[in-house]
């Protein structure tokens, strides 16, 4: 469990990732994926900030690239948020808002959770597992990994979004679509559990 | 949709909680929180904190002066491990998940200097400064994050990948999200939290910050300490409905509730006791209503229903876990946090809500929650779909 900061993303691995945790990866999408990828995507409903709109574009290329392909029911999945610094953009925008004494717009009320691109995808897609959203790269791999081994979710999309921290920077996000590995030691023995 | 999650599994440990910490509006620790429950007595007033002129509603559920997030953090944590009895070797290797909306300090940061203030970043230094295990894991899915813990951390200690887990939350009432609240004409206007009722507007926010000793019940009977309950269950479920409406049939709560029943091979007749979500928001309440009914079935008209945040007010991140120490602290007691702010009955919301303190006695209900073999819920819901359940029950 590490404290992964922004920079986890600029080039991750998520089959290594899952791989130490007996997962697999059946699909990925990110952004900007290539040169074509200059301006943020639009979300209507969201506005003012890149957060929700990357995370949404990033998790639509991973679930259209799936084998299933664009529009096939999924079986029960979650949806796993993370992020390191959650909405900064929308955050930093509020407390201008607040600080000038100006009005908020009533659209920020939600975007304020990073649970609301996760409502977002979940109602677009059809995904009907937990929304759950963390703090880290680490954490959302661990996440997906609880939700999937204790029968939460058959399977776990994973979406990983930053925005630009400092000047410079750039804003991104990467989704991967997550299974168990079958015949895993450490799942199967949970079969059946009870306390 | 179905109504339960049958694949839902859990390891083979059984889950306590071995002890907890809070601080409320009423003060800190759990007596005065307990005592403001029981008897139905609200602490909404007027928000002197921050500046309210211009915004639509100006009351929350406040403790007194401006506590800092950090350091009500750290005194929780400390409370929580003192009353478990934690020496500092075994907190020396015991995780921390932690729910908050974010390093407060992240949003007014200089732009260079953000990097710094990740929200995991601030969660290892919640767990350094408590002498927990390194790192720390943070969760932010508002309203359910601290119940994400707290069934992360169970399913952890449940499959032996932890002997304990501290899990922390916190919320202190602030500028930023009582503006974000009222722009989205989410608070209530009438200055009262009213779950279930005829004329309810909505809800209002309250400070919170909680943390709970999770671990298996071999390791606290080891060094002969005394669990305050045992978590029993937990489950979570999405709606696949809207970004931040309910589902309306509440098909989404009821599986998050299936779940929890599930993995804690507890039928609904068992359950002596539900601790609602119970914002106060027209739409919620009455999605959460379905999702009782159709959960729990003929039991949902007659279990015992009361929401604590209509005393104590909606700490956000923190909420889920305010009220688990609500729901155990009751259970232990033997009496019914009460509904407070009701003025009449919702038809839309047929359930059997405690409306008034009980007599100190035996306790009351049809499995009497202090009563070896009550079980009590507590549920949260939040942006997103997203839906949690918990199951506690007495040692």
């Amino acid at each position: 469990m590490s404290a992964a900061g922004p920079s986890a993303l600029a080039d991750p691995d998520p089959w290594r990732a899952a791989a130490d945790l007996g997962l697999r990866v059946l699909a990925a999408g990110r952004w900007p994926e290539s040169g074509a990828d200059a301006a943020p995507p639009v979300l209507p409903g969201f506005t003012g900030s890149s957060f929700s709109p990357l995370a949404a574009e990033a998790a639509r290329r991973c679930l259209d690239a799936h084998a299933s392909g664009p529009g096939a029911a999924l079986p029960v999945t979650a949806v796993v948020v993370a992020s390191a610094l959650g909405d900064v953009a929308g955050a930093a925008q509020v407390a201008r808002a607040v600080d000038g004494g100006d009005r908020l717009g009533p659209l920020l009320f939600f975007q304020a959770v990073p649970n609301a691109v996760a409502g977002h995808l979940a109602a677009r897609r059809g995904l009907t597992g937990p929304v759950v959203c963390v703090g880290g790269v680490r954490s959302g791999f661990e996440v997906a990994e609880v939700l999937l081994a204790d029968g939460d979710a058959e399977l776990a999309l994973l979406v990983l979004v930053e925005q630009a921290a400092g000047p410079g920077g750039a804003d991104r996000a990467a989704a991967v679509l997550l299974a168990l590995q079958e015949h895993c030691p450490t799942h199967r023995q949970l079969e059946g559990a009870r306390p | 949709m179905t109504d339960t999650v049958l694949t839902a599994r859990r390891g083979p440990r059984s889950v306590v909680v071995g002890g907890m910490g809070v601080l409320s509006a009423f003060g800190r620790g759990v007596e005065p929180l307990l005592g403001a429950a029981l008897a139905g007595r609200a602490g909404f007033g007027p928000v002197g904190r921050f500046e309210v002129a211009g915004r639509r509603v100006d009351r929350a559920a406040l403790h007194p002066g401006e506590p800092s997030l950090e350091r009500e953090l750290d005194r929780v944590v400390d409370e929580a491990c003192g009353a478990a009895g934690l020496s500092a070797a075994r907190r020396a290797g015991c995780p921390l998940y932690l729910a908050v909306h974010g390093d407060p300090a992240l949003a007014r940061a200089a732009p260079v200097r953000r990097a710094e203030h990740a929200v995991e970043a601030f969660a290892a230094g919640v767990a350094r400064r408590a002498g927990l295990a390194g790192g720390g894991r943070a969760y932010t899915s508002g309203c359910t994050a601290s119940a994400d813990a707290v069934a992360d951390a169970a399913s952890a200690v449940a499959r032996g990948r932890a002997e304990r887990v501290v899990v922390a939350a916190g919320y202190l009432v602030e500028a930023d999200q009582f503006a974000v609240f009222d722009a989205g004409g989410a608070l209530a206007r009438d200055g009262r939290v009213r779950p279930f009722s005829a004329g309810r507007t909505g809800l209002l926010l309250g400070d919170g910050v909680a943390a709970v000793v999770l671990e298996s019940a071999d390791a606290a009977r080891a060094r002969g300490a005394e669990p305050l309950a045992v978590l029993a269950g937990w489950g979570r479920a999405g709606d696949a409905h809207h970004v931040c409406r309910p589902r309306p049939d509440g098909a989404g709560l009821a599986r998050a509730v299936g779940a929890a029943l599930l993995r804690g091979g507890v039928g609904p007749e068992r359950v002596g006791y539900v601790n609602a979500h119970g914002a106060g928001s027209v739409l919620g309440d009455r999605a959460e209503a379905a999702a009782l009914l159709r959960a729990l079935g003929p039991v949902a008209e007659r279990v015992p229903v009361s929401s604590s945040k209509s005393v104590h007010g909606q700490a956000l991140e923190a909420g889920a876990l305010l009220e688990l120490v609500v729901t155990v602290a009751a259970l232990r007691a033997g009496r019914l946090p009460v509904n407070a702010g009701l003025l009449g009955p919702d038809p839309e919301c047929p359930l059997h809500l405690v409306r008034a303190p009980d007599p100190v006695g035996p306790p009351t209900g049809p499995v009497a929650p202090g009563s070896p073999g009550g079980f009590a819920l507590s549920l949260s819901t939040a942006f997103g779909g997203a839906n949690t359940a918990l199951l506690v029950g007495v040692p």
